[in-house]
């Protein structure tokens, strides 16, 4: 019998840590912009990190009027820090179609990344999150899988995986 | 943008976040990271005139106390966790969770005078 290989524990991502499946829209009903950042601010209600949806959705409206956070290639990483969130939270949302979201490529976006978290001083993690996000759909190959992931479970196994390449 | 009109406490904690904000953007580091990650920051004017809304909101004596204290704290209006107070993590006595004596919902910490908020 061949020896058996056990491959070294990788550590988990930033990302990884933060990726919950109550914070998971498989895919977005809404069709515009406004209504989309409604919707995932909407989650997070019910994923308890907080009780005043509205003033986050503020927070997140201030930022996106600051310019649009849609990175080009599908993607978008609406973010805000807020007094009214308990703790950092993702949402990873998606819209097969593809909701316009101001990207500077033109293109719809499909793959959502919204970051809440609320306002410390020194947060190198909020910063650390946004690159993480960056750098793991920066691969097409990565962004179609995302998106044909069947469920939380493989959509977060093939973040784990695009953060370790 | 929502125009709501808020609550006084409320317009408090979303002028907080306002303030947050715009330390990121006129921070230098911060600031260029966010653009070096691909993401567009534009003038911070409708930011401004956005603060001055939601300060005209806020009742006087507790925006000039929230004024006096963001010269100190980053975070001047705090939750409270359970019966801590989240901005210096002492313990609430019993008397600080009820309203205060000019009938607001909100009160200070006896210890770092930061203004608590229940969320």
């Amino acid at each position: 019998m061949s020896p058996v290989t056990i491959a070294p524990p990788r550590s988990k991502p930033l990302l990884w840590q933060h990726l919950q499946q109550a914070l998971f829209i498989s895919e977005l009903k809404s069709k515009r912009k406004s209504s989309a950042l409604e919707e995932m601010v909407s989650v997070l209600a019910t994923g308890e990190v907080t009780r005043h949806p509205e003033g986050v959705l503020d927070a997140v409206r201030r930022r996106e009027a600051l310019g649009s956070t849609a990175l080009g290639k599908g993607i978008a990483v609406p973010h805000a820090r807020s007094t009214l969130v308990t703790e950092r939270a993702i949402v990873v949302a998606r819209s097969s179609k593809g909701i316009d979201f101001e990207s500077p490529d033109g293109l719809p976006s499909n793959l959502f990344f919204m970051i809440v978290a609320p306002p410390l001083e020194r947060d190198p993690v909020y910063l650390n999150l946004l690159a993480e996000i960056v750098r793991s759909v920066r691969l097409a190959k990565t962004r179609q899988r995302l998106l044909e992931a069947t469920n939380f479970v493989a959509l977060r196994r093939i973040l784990a995986e695009a953060s370790h390449e | 943008m929502s125009d709501v009109t808020f609550d006084p406490l409320d317009a408090l904690v979303q002028l907080q976040d306002v303030d947050c904000l715009l330390k990121e953007l006129r921070d230098p580091e911060m600031a260029s990271q966010e653009e070096k990650l691909g993401f567009s920051i534009e003038g911070i004017s409708g930011l401004e005139r956005a603060r001055e809304r939601l300060a005209s909101q806020v009742d006087g004596r507790l925006l000039q106390t929230y004024e006096r204290m963001s010269q100190r704290f980053f975070r001047v209006i705090v939750p409270i966790d359970g019966r801590v107070c989240s901005g210096c993590r002492i313990n609430l006595p019993t008397s600080s969770l009820g309203r205060n004596s000019e009938g607001a919902s909100y009160d200070l910490c006896e210890n770092c005078g930061r203004i608590l908020y229940r969320r």
